[in-house]
């Protein structure tokens, strides 16, 4: 089992500071949720994570079943699904699979179990054929959290995985979340939307780049004697 | 066996790129079609030159001289009055150029190895005086070896020998520069517009986030469209052959070699212009910013000979210019080895220079 944890981690962008002496703890086999509005520094943080960005400052610790590793002997374990569009418009949904199947190398009959699998528990499995372009925002979320698990990572950081999809598909989605963390993977998913937040095992809340509080949902409310994450926000912004 | 992962971006940059009609058009059906259109529109060779012959109506040599000029095809009778003036005529435009014969009759001239003609030509655009120039020096120089015969004394001074093109035809000269520069567009902005456009979409983020190595992504981002550049190289090739019918008579691994050198250069170039654009359109520009001083100093339309030496300083690290001079060599001259080696030596530093920028730029973009 994996987990991470920050200590002062700093990021800035110029004389942007995207992030300011946050640490994190990300705990193993749970389902975190970064929480905040747009410029909060979600994004940073995953793409810190994922070892896209270097920090400015403060440091980033991976943990293999509580001994400290390297990024790079955790890296293939660990996949990244960023917030952006991530899948090409003209590939169909099986031509993403086999592109991702030979990116990480899978051998064929790993490749069929997992591909079906996948397939399987997105229901994506009848629009094989279809383009990404022609696909619905939760479908097209589901092939992006598709072609990320296709390797089977141990540590899965979602971008905001979430926005702009309907009701319903978010909902499927969060099952599929759900279904990840009970396998122990350490799922760290952004979003802007404060309901998602109780959906998940452990909170972190993130304002202007700066950490408001983390823990479990409940016990984050009962400490900042708030019935919501957007009391929390708008007595922050206040 | 090909790493797993270069076959990955082959298969999915070929998909990508081949799978759309209007790309398939442009990649195999535009070179063709440029470099045709190209090849015309760039000639040199100028036909229908109107030219008006002063001569006695009695002097028989100048009349079959005359008839030669009419003859070659380049040039087209005048209707004028032999009280004329023959500088109105050029003035007024009813004449490109005229031919005067010597007052007594060329033959008479001839004898007495006097046979010098005057020759008024229309320098308004200097690059067609010049072609006109050299078009009745020909004439001239092959009616007095048929005359006369080729041993000397000669009646006349004309001395002109043309190699290689013996007739001329600017297609054989100019169609070698089209096809690099129609290899040249096609690699350099298919290369930066489709790393641009991962990075546009968020692709590259997915990419670059997998457990790839810089190598491994660059390699597998670029090696397709060495592929793709080989395969316009070979078509442009044929078409050049089937259309102009330029001949091939050097070995056709010397053009394998020198395409793959220059492909490697000019994808290199477009995967570093690609590190530096952040949208599709400044790919566009940057490639086009590139091509056209390209263009200029690579001696496909003028010779580099006879640029400036700053100029031509810099045309020495133009890419296309040595390839342009393989092309000649390997297409009309049939690849003289010394001239392929040279030229080849320096396409392939090149290719190295540009392979190295690319790479560390291309890693700058990654970190």
């Amino acid at each position: 089992m994996f987990a991470i944890s920050t200590e002062s981690l700093r990021k800035s962008f110029g004389r942007v500071k995207a992030l300011d002496s946050v640490s994190f703890d990300f705990s193993a086999g749970l389902l975190h949720g970064l929480i905040g509005s747009d410029g909060a520094g979600k994004t940073t943080t995953l793409r810190l994570l994922a070892g896209l960005l270097r920090p400015s400052a403060g440091r980033i610790r991976y943990f293999r079943d509580g001994a400290p590793s390297a990024f790079e002997a955790m890296r293939p374990s660990l996949a990244y699904m960023p917030q952006q569009a991530s899948l090409y418009p003209d590939l169909s949904v099986a031509e993403h699979l086999e592109f991702f199947r030979e990116l990480y190398r899978l051998d064929a009959a790993t490749f069929r179990k997992r591909s079906s699998e996948l397939l399987e528990i997105t229901r994506l499995g009848k629009f094989s054929d279809r383009r990404a372009a022609q696909l619905s925002g939760g479908m097209y979320k589901k092939l992006g959290l598709m072609c990320a698990l296709l390797q089977s990572p141990s540590v899965l950081l979602l971008d905001e995985p979430t926005n702009g999809v309907d009701p319903i598909s978010r909902r499927e989605f969060w099952e599929l979340l759900y279904g990840l963390a009970a396998e122990k993977i350490l799922v760290v998913v952004s979003t802007a939307y404060m309901d998602e937040a109780e959906r998940c095992a452990r909170v972190h809340l993130l304002d202007s780049g700066r950490l408001l509080a983390s823990g479990e949902p409940r016990a984050v409310l009962k400490a900042a004697g708030a019935r919501s994450f957007e009391e929390i926000f708008i007595r922050s912004a206040a | 066996m090909i790493n797993p992962t270069l076959r990955a971006f082959i298969k999915k940059e070929l998909r990508q790129t081949l799978r759309d009609v209007r790309m398939r058009v442009l990649l195999f059906g535009a070179p063709v079609i440029q470099m045709t259109v190209f090849g015309l529109a760039l000639s040199t060779e100028i036909k229908n030159i109107k030219l008006a012959v002063f001569a006695r109506p009695d002097d028989a040599v100048a009349e079959r001289l005359t008839e030669r000029f009419y003859a070659s095809g380049w040039f087209k009778p005048v209707l004028f009055s032999p009280t004329d003036d023959p500088y109105e005529l050029i003035d007024s435009g009813r004449a490109d150029a005229v031919l005067i014969a010597p007052r007594d009759g060329l033959g008479r001239a001839a004898v007495r190895g006097d046979g010098r003609m005057q020759l008024l030509i229309d320098a308004s655009n200097a690059t067609k005086g010049r072609i006109v120039e050299a078009y009745a020096k020909n004439i001239v120089a092959a009616f007095i070896a048929r005359e006369y015969g080729p041993a000397p004394p000669r009646p006349f001074s004309f001395d002109v020998r043309v190699l290689y093109n013996p007739a001329m035809e600017s297609s054989l000269f100019l169609v070698p520069g089209v096809m690099s520069m129609v290899i040249c567009l096609i690699t350099i902005i298919l290369t930066a517009m489709s790393l641009t456009r991962e990075r546009e979409m968020g692709t590259f983020e997915t990419i670059v986030s997998a457990p790839l190595s810089d190598s491994e992504i660059l390699l597998g981002k670029t090696l397709p469209f060495i592929l793709m550049g080989l395969v316009v190289a070979a078509l442009v090739m044929t078409a050049a052959w089937l259309i102009f019918g330029v001949p091939v008579r050097g070995p056709l691994w010397e053009f394998g070699a020198a395409s793959f050198f220059f492909v490697v250069t000019t994808v290199s170039v477009g995967t570093s212009i690609s590190s530096i654009a952040r949208t599709q359109q400044q790919s566009m520009l940057g490639g086009f910013m590139f091509l056209f001083p390209a263009i200029l100093m690579s001696g496909i339309m003028y010779p580099v000979e006879n640029m400036p030496p700053a100029v031509i300083a810099v045309a020495y690290l133009d890419p296309l210019m040595y390839f342009m001079r393989l092309l000649r060599n390997i297409m009309l001259k049939g690849g003289d080895l010394h001239v392929f080696l040279v030229n080849m030596a320096a396409l392939a530093l090149m290719a190295a220079a540009a392979a190295g920028l690319a790479y560390n730029r291309f890693r700058q973009t990654l970190n």
